[in-house]
């Protein structure tokens, strides 16, 4: 135990939000793709998120006596939406079906930016945390002067 | 042949070195650092589906040790986790401006352990000379 954990932690935090950033951003980047590696429209992709469990010998030391400590959060996938794809009248598009209808992906432009934003807020909080737990150690490395 | 004194830990005197207020402050330190990586914890899982917020009430833990009269030093402290705490529709029972509050006061009062341990420290070292 000790202030690292706290710094393990935020920077667990920071990994995941990093993540999720990166799908939504892979989302947004795919919006107009009716052709995925599967030959189907894209399907807007999600993270989700669980609370991990201490490992390691840290949580050893910890089972042996001492409280058990925070392991931080940890991705436990990234999940596929199952809402059906946007049917657009697109005749002329080569991916039309017969009724001259394109499936696009089920992408919201705006449900992204909202998501965004939360992964962007709670990446700064994570990152105050770990900038908090930093000077407290500073300052009980300076009781050894 | 006189008898050796016995002092027991918890009793005040100012020439032992690691006397009862030395301890108390000792164990209040790890009681702060283990709710900065609780609070912490709770920050990194804001996002987390049913995830209930921890927290430890080590003033509450150390005042209930000196009431008691044990040592704070083999003192333990538990973590408690919130139950059926929901704050958002996805089940996470996380207020980041609650934990960021609870953050910045619990770095504060750490800080001022910190200040404390300090002064002793200063104290001692003026008392034996060295400054």
């Amino acid at each position: 135990m000790g202030l690292f954990d706290a710094i393990d932690v935020a920077g667990s935090g920071l990994a995941a939000e990093r993540l999720r950033m990166d799908v939504t951003a892979g989302n947004l980047a795919n919006a107009q793709t009716t052709k995925g590696a599967n030959g189907q429209p894209y399907r807007r992709r999600e993270v989700v998120l669980q609370e991990a469990q201490p490992g390691g010998f840290g949580a050893a030391l910890a089972s042996a006596g001492a409280a058990q400590a925070a392991g931080g959060v940890q991705v436990s996938g990234i999940v596929e939406d199952t809402a059906p794809p946007r049917l657009v009248y697109d005749p002329g598009n080569p991916d039309a079906n017969a009724q001259g209808y394109v499936a696009m992906p089920n992408v919201n432009p705006v449900t992204e930016m909202v998501d965004l934003i939360s992964a962007s807020r709670s990446y700064e909080a994570d990152v105050t945390a770990m900038q908090s737990a930093k000077t407290l150690f500073s300052k009980t490395l300076e009781l050894l002067k | 042949m006189e008898e050796p004194r016995r002092r027991a830990r918890n009793e005040p005197d100012s020439m032992t070195l690691f006397d009862s207020t030395q301890l108390s402050l000792e164990a209040a330190m790890r009681g702060a650092t283990l709710r900065q990586t609780l609070l912490t914890d709770n920050l990194a899982n804001v996002n987390t589906p049913g995830y209930q917020r921890k927290d430890v009430d080590f003033h509450a833990a150390l005042r209930a040790a000196e009431a008691s009269g044990s040592s704070p030093e083999t003192l333990s402290f538990q973590p408690t986790t919130a139950s059926d705490r929901a704050v958002r529709a996805d089940g996470s029972g996380v207020d980041p401006d609650q934990e960021s509050a609870a953050l910045a006061e619990n770095s504060l009062d750490y800080e001022a352990l910190v200040q404390v341990a300090e002064t002793r420290n200063a104290i001692l070292q003026t008392a034996m000379g060295v400054r």
